[in-house]
């Protein structure tokens, strides 16, 4: 049995649940999506930008969810496969919208990282803000890093660019979410 | 608010990065697009779920074109009984007449019959003169001359067998005592 995480959404996805979604039962389906919707639409959210662009992003991603439901093998990787499917719609999103993913000279990660060590005050939406804030490519690397928790080797395969270049993108994302909470203190 | 970094501080607050989730239209969405699933889906869903059962009607079908064929076959092969019935009679009889002198000759070695290989093969029963008195035989099916033809076949392949048999006998005796076969038309 795999529970998702999130405290918004306690409802726990069960081999069961997982069954009667491949024999196409739509109740099974509205369960899985109450049980992930939430979580997935917040990917959605912070990879498009906007409320619209995420909830069609999500319902794209969704159709595919079920439509492959009979693909997954366990139940107990459910999470992840639907997890890699909205972020991958997210990335098509964007690359409908023409950001473009492209390397960048490397920098010195370990004076990037001197920098940050130093301290951090802000608050939450200060901190979101500064988010929303950040260049397309910047803010993809860093959502995809620090809120999904994927690799800079994953991040760099996602997006088609060295591990470098991601490594370089997030510590200036970093570095410029720091400098833009410290303005507002 | 003071914390290590920037890491640190979205993992201790990261309730507070969610959002709620999407509007009820992404459900609504979906649904509509199950339900448009469904129906096409469904013929492939229930193969999916009965494919013993769609392998063995398949299988039926096959055989059933198969003995559809073969018993063509037999029809053609047999047309010659419901064309001249009379004759069938006679080539049943010849048949086996001429076959059991095959199997006698056949047991003397090649260089004591002392023919070629194309000679040895015009002894056989179904030879091109054979085929195609049958092959008039089935375009003209009332023609007298034909019949009779083709039973004179018979009674001069079995006659010319009959000499050869003696011959070999005379000069080399078979191991095996042969019969002496009594014609009866």
């Amino acid at each position: 049995m795999q529970a998702l995480t999130n405290n918004l959404n306690p409802t726990p996805v069960t081999d069961q649940l997982v069954a009667r979604c491949k024999k196409g039962d739509v109740r099974a389906f509205r369960e899985l999506y109450d049980a992930y919707s939430t979580a997935m639409y917040n990917i959605c959210l912070r990879m498009t930008g906007n409320v619209s662009d995420a909830e069609d992003t999500l319902q794209e991603a969704f159709i595919q969810v079920f439509g492959n439901i009979q693909r997954l093998e366990q139940a107990g990787s459910i999470t992840a496969w639907i997890k890699r499917i909205v972020v991958n719609h997210c990335l098509s999103h964007l690359r409908r919208k023409k950001v473009y993913f492209e390397e960048v000279e490397e920098i010195e990660v370990e004076e990037e990282q001197s920098v940050d060590e130093a301290g951090f005050s802000g608050t939450v939406q200060a901190v979101k803000e500064a988010i929303a804030a950040l260049p397309v490519g910047y803010k993809t690397v860093l959502n995809l890093y620090l809120f999904e928790e994927y690799s800079h080797r994953e991040i760099a395969n996602m997006l088609d660019i060295s591990e470098s270049t991601v490594k370089t993108q997030y510590m200036r994302a970093k570095e410029k979410v720091r400098q833009m909470v410290k303005e507002r203190i | 608010m003071s914390e290590k970094n920037l890491e640190d501080f979205i993992r201790q607050h990261r309730a507070g990065f969610e959002e709620e989730g999407p509007s009820p239209r992404v459900w609504k969405g979906l649904e509509q697009q199950l339900k448009a699933q469904q129906r096409p889906a469904g013929v492939v869903h229930m193969l999916k779920r009965h494919w013993l059962k769609a392998a063995a009607v398949l299988v039926l079908v096959v055989n059933s074109v198969m003995i559809y064929q073969f018993l063509q076959f037999k029809k053609q092969q047999q047309d010659l009984g419901t064309i001249a019935p009379e004759l069938q009679e006679a080539r049943v009889y010849y048949t086996s007449q001429i076959e059991q002198r095959l199997d006698d000759i056949r047991k003397y070695p090649p260089e004591a019959l002392g023919l070629d290989s194309t000679a040895r093969k015009e002894l056989e029963l179904r030879n091109d003169t054979y085929d195609m008195l049958e092959k008039e035989l089935q375009a003209n099916p009332g023609n007298e001359r034909i019949r009779s033809a083709m039973v004179r076949y018979y009674q001069l392949k079995l006659d010319l067998l009959d000499k050869i048999l003696e011959e070999l006998q005379a000069k080399q005796p078979a191991t095996k005592t042969f019969n002496h076969h009594e014609r009866e038309i």
